[in-house]
């Protein structure tokens, strides 16, 4: 493609003040949830009752099908709450922080081979901070991925820089990524900035240089360039920082539950780049910051956060907008003009172009995608890609298009018809 | 919540602003005689556009307005009313509104209404235009790639034909080349109806390129505005097919790098 000469994708700008140059701050919520990994619905069994008191490290609950895979407290504290939808499928477990609490220790020295390392990462809550493709979520129990993609790049807007998080913890993000290549058939692909690179060179393990624009660090892109995704041949991604937490876990026995998050956002008076814990309250991370008014707490970026309580089990940013205001309703000839029953179609643009980093043809996926042609799309890598590496585009599109809306749709189908 | 600019309406409004060199050169060339013109088909296909929408609940574009300068500006002379009318609205209703509206066509509807009023009505004169209306497709063009609302690729291919031609010489009709290049920049650069890939777009401007250059030199009599719609239209038919060999090689290529899709 032409663009590729000036660096493929784009640099969309949002409105936030500007960022504390200071060091990142550990602030740990009074409130946490425990969640399942986004859009998974997953049939647990809780291990705790409400009003136990929990370590930092603990499991809570685990898969009803495959109780090896554990979600665990990320702070010592008391079971407050927990919320089951119908079926046993988990809807929140919430935690009060209890400052006395003690961590659960893990035997480490054992995890040595890939059964005991795949034990020890389900044990210690670590399993759902990876994820598969096609489809989405946690991989099963027991799954090889043909390959694992690292993502030391995040070029969505807002996001907190990996090179950041991973600062003197070389030692463990090496240790992670080695014990990664026990998991994998294939190879362990790092994902990063051009510059210097993050580890020394190890057996199956890539540096891969990604472009500064967006989607060049996201990782259904990056998996699509590198190892696309099939039914028959899943592949992983995890963030470079949960890699590092790996490493620290192969180390110490305890899994750092801490993580570098971003709080940004038009409807802030002051953006931070702080510590906190997966599940974190983020009503209690944005109440001193956030300006008066209304406003919508988004766990994840402005491209494909969305309305939370909690910060996502894989989330590293928290965005603020003010909530949009109720307009009064339109003339219906002025709605007859400007509205249609049907989604407006979609134009072919350099900008959607460079909203999928120029890696597929664009206007041929849109096209298979909105027509529901799941050959097509398979063929042209649909398998490979989940809602938030599209978010850019259905951002460029105006938000008409409803892409991520076609494309879970479309991904379901495909689970059901041919991954059954 | 955030919404990026690029919805279907952005880009027919880009496209518009794209235009206004042309537009304006021609008005202020044609005078109120093409103002009348640009007038008469304006107004047609705002009622077109408003039945649909009463109809079908199919919202109207600003894209309509694109037709409107298309179709008048290359439209034969001389023709009235009612023969501006049924060239506009059959271009207008089978080329686009059946199909859903713009962005939802197969082929250019102001290169259905050209070559419908060309077929129907063969005695009227096609347009010839002054200079700088044919010279102000460039700023057109620039306009249109710098905004990423025109294909570069089709631009490109067919601006090297052109090139090429000019260098070795080939003995053309007057003018053929310069209104082959304001077609190229006015109906052939429509993003909806040129190829969608980036090796189809530039086998559908080699391919306008190459028909122009076959029909200058095989069709006798025929008018510059004529042989550059006749290729527009031929053009806009094959672009299905580019788009299908370039996906198809894309996945053979992909398939052949990783094994799989």
């Amino acid at each position: 493609m032409p663009a590729r000469m000036f660096g493929s994708g784009l640099a969309p700008r949002f409105p936030s003040p500007p960022a504390d140059a200071s060091d990142p701050i550990l602030v740990i919520t009074q409130e946490a949830g425990v969640r399942t990994p986004i859009g998974q619905t997953l049939r647990i069994t809780p291990l705790v009752q409400q009003g136990e008191v929990v370590h930092q490290g603990a499991p809570v609950a685990c898969l009803r099908d495959e109780p090896s895979v554990q979600f665990v407290a990320p702070m010592p504290g008391r079971v407050a709450r927990i919320a089951l939808h119908p079926g046993r499928k988990l809807s929140e477990i919430v935690l009060f922080h209890e400052a006395s609490g003690d961590i659960v220790q893990h035997d480490h020295l054992a995890a040595t081979t890939e059964p005991k390392l795949r034990h020890l990462m389900q044990a210690a809550g670590l399993w759902p901070w990876l994820r598969r493709r096609p489809f989405g979520g946690m991989p099963p129990a027991k799954e090889r991925p043909a390959a694992i993609v690292v993502m030391a790049i995040d070029t969505r807007p807002f996001a907190p820089d990996p090179r950041q998080a991973l600062m003197g913890r070389k030692d463990s993000f090496a240790r992670g990524l080695q014990a990664l290549t026990l998991l994998a058939d294939g190879p362990v692909f790092v994902c990063q900035q051009a510059g210097p690179p993050l580890f020394d060179s190890a057996d199956r393990v890539h540096m891969v240089e990604c472009g500064a624009r967006h989607p060049q660090g996201s990782a259904g892109i990056r998996v699509h360039a590198l190892a696309p995704a099939t039914i028959e041949a899943p592949v992983w991604d995890i963030h470079a920082e949960d890699v590092a937490a790996l490493g620290d876990l192969l180390a110490v026995g305890v899994l750092p539950t801490t993580r570098l998050v971003r709080v940004a956002g038009a409807g802030l008076r002051d953006s931070r780049l702080i510590r906190t814990q997966s599940g974190a309250d983020l009503r209690e991370l944005t109440q001193r910051a956030a300006l008066p008014g209304a406003h919508m707490l988004i766990s994840g970026s402005p491209l494909d956060g969305h309305v939370a309580h909690w910060l996502a089990p894989r989330h590293r940013q928290v965005t603020v907008l003010p909530s949009p205001r109720p307009g009064s309703p339109k003339h219906w000839f002025i709605a007859a003009l400007t509205q249609s029953a049907l989604p407006k179609p979609v134009i072919p643009t350099a900008a959607l172009t460079q909203a999928f980093g120029a890696a597929l043809p664009a206007a041929p996926f849109i096209r298979a995608l909105s027509a529901g042609d799941d050959e097509m799309a398979m063929k042209l890598g649909v398998l490979s890609l989940l809602e938030e590496d599209i978010g850019l585009a259905d951002y460029v599109l105006g938000g008409e298009a409803h892409l991520a809306d076609l494309l879970r749709g479309m991904l379901d189908r495909i689970r059901k018809e041919f991954a059954t | 919540m955030n919404r990026g600019l690029w919805d279907r309406e952005t880009v027919a409004l880009m496209l518009l602003a794209a235009y206004m060199p042309i537009a304006l050169f021609w008005l202020v060339y044609g005078g109120t005689g093409a103002l009348a013109r640009l007038g008469i088909a304006v107004l047609i296909l705002a009622v077109w556009n408003i039945a649909f929408m009463l109809a079908r609940a199919q919202p109207p574009s600003f894209a309509a307005l694109i037709m409107a300068l298309a179709v008048a500006m290359l439209a034969p002379e001389d023709l009235g009313v009612f023969h501006l009318l049924l060239g506009i609205s059959f271009g207008a209703v089978m080329g686009e509104l059946v199909f859903g509206g713009w962005g939802r066509n197969v082929v250019n509807p102001a290169t259905v209404a050209l070559s419908f009023l060309g077929f129907g009505f063969p005695g009227f004169a096609w347009p010839g235009f002054d200079d700088p209306v044919i010279w102000a497709a460039i700023p057109a063009a620039v306009i249109g790639i710098a905004t990423g609302v025109m294909p570069v690729a089709v631009l490109a291919s067919a601006f090297a034909v052109g090139c090429a031609v000019v260098v070795t010489g080939v003995p053309l009709p007057e003018n053929v080349l310069q209104i082959a290049g304001l077609v190229l920049v006015l109906i052939v650069a429509d993003p909806v109806t040129s190829a969608a890939t980036t090796l189809g777009r530039w086998l559908n401007g080699l391919l306008y390129a190459g028909l122009v250059l076959l029909f200058a030199l095989q069709w006798g009599g025929a008018a510059p505005v004529q042989i550059a719609v006749a290729a527009a239209l031929l053009a806009s038919l094959a672009t299905p097919l580019f788009d299908e060999m370039a996906v198809s090689l894309w996945i053979a290529q992909r398939r052949s790098r990783h094994g799989r899709n």
